[in-house]
């Protein structure tokens, strides 16, 4: 399957690849976005099966794209990766039609968790 | 009955609370060692320990705003977050590390320090994108919570300070 990388911090984004792989969900095609922008635009080009997004982002924050994919019909699974883990936000996350939010730091368990039956 | 102003509801809520009131030195450490564990290894410790102080240092940092206002600041020599760049970035680290790579690790550790650190206060806060540079002036000395560290033997601190400066005596 292909999932759609979206956090502004490369550095993050290979952490979250590295982390996918060591939860045991490796072989699937990763593509990167650097902001919310670039995630909206590459959920049109690459058609993904899973969008992970940091939440706090320039250019477009990630429940902003999600509220803008849902906007526009489509209803690609995205969870959120993101520092900010509170009540609150999960509720946030949650109205707008996101399947979870993992809250950093994570490891390896807190993906299987999240993912185990999100990417087959 | 018309209630009394006695001007105490004002005055309250003209108080604003120090950080020293919201979150102690330890709850600085236990997040700072969580985010080390998950970002930079699981064998990474932090020991609650002052350093030297540190030469050619550089801070990243991150902005909360709500109500309590100020920043999470962490502090290191360069060299020490070069370290931690590489240490983030394990085998995708290259031969020559560029400032881009430092500024991005560095402030996506003080990103998810500070996220749980706000997460520890009360109420609703905002979280700023991350910035990295010379650290931001304490403005009032007793609104700081800071905490020093050493990891691999190298001083890193962590302060968390307001934004504001001290109200006026009464």
């Amino acid at each position: 399957m292909k999932i759609l990388i979206a956090d502004d911090s490369r550095v993050m984004r290979q952490i979250v690849i590295r982390t996918l792989r060591q939860a045991g969900f490796d072989g699937h095609e990763i593509v990167e976005a650097e902001d919310g922008a670039d995630a909206l635009a590459k959920v049109g080009s690459e058609t993904p099966d899973l969008v992970l997004s940091d939440w706090n982002m320039p250019n477009m924050t990630g429940i902003e794209c999600l509220q803008a994919l849902r906007s526009s019909g489509s209803s690609v699974p995205f969870g959120f990766v993101t520092s900010e883990g509170s009540p609150e936000m999960r509720e946030k996350a949650a109205n707008a039609g996101a399947l979870f939010l993992i809250a950093k730091p994570f490891n390896e368990d807190t993906f299987s968790e999240a993912l185990s039956g999100v990417i087959a | 009955m018309t209630a009394m102003d006695t001007g105490e509801r004002r005055r309250t809520g003209e108080a604003r609370p120090l950080i020293t009131e919201l979150i102690d030195e330890t709850t600085v450490e236990s997040v700072a060692q969580e985010a080390w564990i998950s970002l930079v290894g699981e064998e990474e410790l932090l020991v609650p320990l002052p350093g030297e102080p540190v030469t050619d240092p550089v801070s990243s940092w991150v902005d909360v705003v709500g109500p309590w206002t100020g920043s999470v600041v962490l502090t290191t020599g360069r060299r020490t977050a070069e370290e931690l760049t590489r240490a983030l970035l394990r085998e995708h680290s290259p031969e020559v590390l560029e400032d881009e790579d430092v500024a991005d690790a560095f402030g996506e550790i003080a990103n998810v320090v500070g996220g749980n650190v706000k997460a520890a206060l009360p109420g609703s806060s905002g979280l700023s994108l991350p910035d990295v540079g010379e650290a931001p002036a304490v403005r009032n000395p007793e609104d700081v919570c800071r905490a020093d560290l050493l990891w691999r033997g190298q001083p890193i601190s962590i302060s968390v300070q307001g934004a504001l400066p001290p109200l006026p005596a009464h």
